[in-house]
């Protein structure tokens, strides 16, 4: 079957104005947020319904079709790139937030809705759904789930997979739509697949729907900054909060590097030597805010820090994060090609391991951002380099060969919140058991038995 | 696929078409993307493309005009962008090299070449709709990349008449101040005061003379040329800065009452510069122009208490609308609210998303009628939020739009350029010029 079949079909399905076959229209579904990704689809479709998303996904696995879901596109894994061509399934339109049941503490979305607009409507009802992947602007709910996002709060809420209580996907093997889990917080009902499909990087269906588990707003938040002129310092400070019975809700680690970029991008007056910075969030009730505070900014000054300080209000509180935010952001596009780790060691050898990345890189010359989020040790060392310079290139990749290595060896994993995608491939057979890969291998041949589901990413054939 | 052209202005613009690192935060904010829901719409969509043309993966084709051309240059995205991308930048230089490049739409450069350069045809244009559908060849009989006033015009909007006494005619060029004055200023109409709001136009002046400045309606002026280089007609869009140029670089103060003739007359300086000595004259230029509320509120240092309220704005509940010709290309965003919360008789409230765009966009009201009248009405469901019953803004593109909006939705709201409002207690009234 010729390739103008299919698109006649998925015409026929989605509509004409929803079905794009341009090279611009192509182009612009080629790319995600890493900077070396990139290849093009065939054919761009923009599903309005579950309906409609089942015959796609009968129309691709009868014609042996690559299908690769996309949300945002805000992934810096090279999960929703297109690596094999065929359709870009685009979930934008999906976007309705369907209901919002506080008595439930629980919301049902469309897989397309954005997470900001969902936080929008919570807050209208003084709900929230924990998990906040800093890219809440552009990601959606389908592809947080799809990538089992986590964001700053994981120290005290954790992460994506916790608050998904039914996820409704249009499975191959099944050839349409099925509703895992259900809208309850208690279901031990046979295998736990909703957990199964968080996480799968969209090789295994295509979520349309989920139900999502909320808590209340928080009655009080308050933020704090502390500065440390030593990198490794800073990682010590994260271990003795936990320590003094603290759980704050955020722990963000910024270096030098970070520091400067958002001094000069969001007009932050940060001493432009302070080696690190821990941001801190706590939220719960107003007074034990403010004892625990107290006691984060105590702890931190005995850690050895420079100095500390609070925001004297939300709104300056907002502009903080906001800047971290965008100082993250700034990281992924430092320099031509930006190898963005995601490790994540166990919080009591961070030290020692930003110790470690910092060495290997001072020794092969190479400039390297280390942020992260410190609460659960999750960092993203950041080796700046250019791809298109081989041999700078090369050097970086052995360079975060040995980071890899290194987190693998103090107890820790290859991705904490990123996915593999393909970004992360390559490590997974060095770093893992090989019946975990046969394993998973079997079950995506059990729910996508011709492998149309985002093909080529997470192992290597 | 066609070969690119000379990419002389994506090429000069690299600084900005390269910043973009793809993070999608854009999504939220840009309301073109909102709208559809397409990355081709989106900010990084449009500036990948933009990207691509220089390393030779992307043509200047029809569907890359087509991105292009679906932005509003609202600069919502630049505003939030974490890593400062200039959109705005590298789609105007994309549209200008493809101008360059593939030229205009017939329909779009005659008038953009004819008409409105030359002020007498084009208000005759402007009288006789038959023969300016005749100088529309093509256009489906819809009016395209007119000034954005105008633009508003065609797609059947609620259309507000062509005023019956143009500006010139209804004031001398010499406006002295009623008293010993302080200052001489150039007044810069602009086509939309010229021919469709004269009257509020002649308040302005007003006011100006109230505040002791002699207002010279320079003849020698002409329509500020933002529709046409904003649309990528680099050309004509130089042929009209050179003349405002000479006409007025002699003043100290060039002031509008329009906030895209603002942003035009400002960006001179940003696109069209020939060489470096022009772009310092062009710079220096700059520096001059000043909105009218920002102009007033530098005159009356700070301090609005020197203005009465107009008979029939008595107790009313005011919003402001920020047009993004004003707050994001001009950066004026206290100046107005400051007058509206100190005029004594005026009740003002902020409404939620005061600086999202009404969706006018210049030709995009045309070019995207659907989706801009939807982006215009969650601005009117802003305001009705704000329970305003008086918008006051500056931009008349931005009035006709909201106006449309307004009587869409059968809302009870009125919609007043800010100058309309009051008048310099003391002088004589302006509401009844010429
Ligand atoms: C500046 C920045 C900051 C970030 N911060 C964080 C962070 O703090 N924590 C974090 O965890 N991540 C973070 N990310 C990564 C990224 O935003 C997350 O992975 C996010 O969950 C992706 O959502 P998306 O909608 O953009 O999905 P996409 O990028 O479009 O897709 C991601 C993956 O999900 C799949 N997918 C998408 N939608 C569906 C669907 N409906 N059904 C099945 N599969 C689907 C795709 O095939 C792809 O494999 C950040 C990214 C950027 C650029
Ligand atoms: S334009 Fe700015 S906000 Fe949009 S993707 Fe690029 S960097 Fe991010
Ligand atoms: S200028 Fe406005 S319309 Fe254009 S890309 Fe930016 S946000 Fe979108």
């Amino acid at each position: 079957m010729a390739f103008s079949e299919i698109i006649d079909s998925l015409v026929r399905i989605a509509g004409r104005e929803n079905v794009l076959t341009e090279d611009e229209d192509r182009r612009v579904y080629s790319y995600d947020a890493t900077s070396q990704w990139k290849a093009m689809p065939d054919a761009v479709v923009f599903p309005a319904n579950t309906g409609q998303v089942e015959g796609i996904v009968r129309l691709a696995d009868a014609k042996g079709v690559p299908l690769t879901p996309r949300g945002g596109g805000t992934n810096v894994s090279g999960g929703s790139v297109p690596i094999r061509g065929g359709i870009a399934l685009v979930m934008t339109k999906m976007n309705r937030i369907l209901s919002v049941e506080p008595e439930n503490l629980s919301a049902r979305v469309e897989a397309g809705a954005v997470l900001m607009d969902l936080q929008g409507a919570l807050a209208a009802r003084k709900l929230i759904f924990p998990p906040d992947p800093q890219s809440f602007l552009g990601a959606t709910l389908g592809g947080i789930i799809a990538e089992n996002a986590g964001g700053p709060v994981c120290v005290k809420y954790g992460v994506t997979k916790q608050y998904i209580l039914g996820i409704k996907a249009v499975i191959p093997a099944a050839g349409r739509a099925v509703e895992f889990g259900g809208v309850t917080v208690k279901n031990v009902v046979g295998y736990d697949l909703v957990s199964l499909i968080t996480g799968s990087e969209g090789t295994l269906g295509v979520i349309t729907e989920a139900v999502l588990r909320l808590m209340p707003l928080p009655a009080a938040r308050k933020t704090l900054l502390a500065l440390f002129d030593d990198l490794p310092k800073a990682g010590e400070a994260v271990g003795m909060v936990f320590d003094s019975g603290t759980v704050p809700a955020k722990i963000e680690l910024l270096d030098n590097w970070v520091i400067r970029s958002i001094n000069r991008t969001a007009g932050m007056k940060l001493p432009e030597n302070a080696a690190a910075m821990l941001m801190f969030e706590l939220d719960g009730r107003p007074e034990a805010v403010e004892s625990d505070a107290a006691k984060v900014m105590r702890v931190c000054m005995a850690a050895g820090a420079t100095g500390t300080t609070a925001a004297g209000n939300d709104a300056e509180a907002l502009s903080w994060w906001r800047a971290r935010s965008a100082g993250f952001a700034a990281v992924f596009s430092a320099a031509p090609t930006v190898l963005a780790e995601d490790v994540t060691v166990p919080r009591s050898r961070m030290p020692e391991f930003i110790r470690k990345v910092t060495g290997i890189c001072k020794t092969m010359g190479l400039e390297v951002t280390v942020i992260g989020h410190a609460g659960d040790g999750n960092l993203h060392p950041s080796v700046l380099t250019d791809q298109k310079n081989a041999a700078h290139f090369e050097k970086a990749k052995i360079a975060v060969d040995r980071i890899v290595e290194a987190a693998i060896e103090f107890g820790g994993v290859l991705s904490g919140e990123h996915g593999i995608g393909l970004e992360k491939m390559k490590f997974m057979r060095r770093t893992q058991d090989p019946f975990f890969i046969e394993a998973m291998k079997q079950i995506k041949k059990t729910f996508d038995p011709r492998g149309i589901m985002n093909p080529g990413k997470i192992w290597e054939d | 696929m066609k070969t690119s052209g000379s990419l002389e202005n994506i090429r000069k613009f690299r600084a900005d078409v390269e910043q973009c690192m793809k993070c999608g935060f854009c999504g939220y904010f840009c309301p073109v993307y909102r709208e559809s829901r397409m990355e081709k719409g989106l900010a990084r969509g449009k500036n990948q493309l933009i990207k691509a043309t220089l390393t030779g993966e992307q043509g200047l084709t029809r569907g890359f005009y087509e991105a292009i051309d679906n932005c509003l240059l609202c600069k919502t995205c630049v505003q939030y962008c974490p890593a400062k991308t200039r959109i705005d930048r590298a789609v105007t230089a994309a549209r200008a090299d493809y101008a360059a490049d593939a030229g205009l739409p017939l329909a779009k450069s005659l008038v953009l070449r004819f008409v409105l350069p030359n002020r007498r045809l084009f208000g005759a244009a402007l009288r006789f709709a038959s023969w300016f559908q005749h100088v529309l060849p093509g256009s489906g009989g819809r009016f395209r990349h007119l000034p954005h006033f105008l633009a508003a015009l065609g797609a059947g909007r609620t259309i507000p008449e062509i005023a019956p006494r143009f500006l010139r005619s209804l004031l001398p060029e010499n406006n002295p101040a009623p008293g010993p004055a302080r200052r001489r200023v150039a007044f810069f109409p602009g086509c939309a005061a010229e021919f469709v709001f004269p009257e509020t136009a002649a308040m302005l002046v007003r006011t100006l003379n109230g505040l002791g400045c002699d207002v010279v309606l320079d003849r020698r002026q002409g329509c500020c040329g933002a529709a046409a280089y904003f649309s990528g007609d680099f050309e004509t869009g130089r042929r009209l800065a050179r003349k405002n140029v000479s006409a007025l670089e002699g003043y100290d103060s060039i002031v509008t009452g329009c906030a895209t003739c603002g942003a035009g007359l400002r960006e001179y300086a940003v696109y069209l510069a020939g060489d470096a000595a022009e772009k310092r004259r062009l710079e220096a230029f700059a520096s001059r122009v000043a909105d009218f509320s920002e102009f007033v509120v530098m005159l009356l240092s700070e301090n609005a208490g020197g203005l009465q309220l107009n008979p029939g704005f008595e107790g009313r509940k005011a919003t402001w609308h920020d047009p993004c010709h004003l707050s994001r290309h001009q950066e004026i965003r206290e100046q107005p609210r400051k007058i509206l919360k100190a005029v004594a008789g005026l009740e003002f409230v902020e409404m939620p998303g005061a600086d999202r765009c009404c969706g006018l966009g210049g030709s995009f009201s045309i070019t995207h009628f659907e989706a801009s009248k939807r982006i215009a009405d969650l601005k009117a469901e802003s305001i009705a939020a704000s329970g305003a019953n008086l918008v006051v803004t500056a931009c008349p593109g931005c009035i006709i739009q909201l106006r449309d909006a307004i009587s869409r939705r059968r809302m009870k709201v009125e919609v007043a350029h800010i100058g309309e409002l009051f008048s310099v207690k003391g002088a004589a009234r302006a509401d009844n010029p010429g």
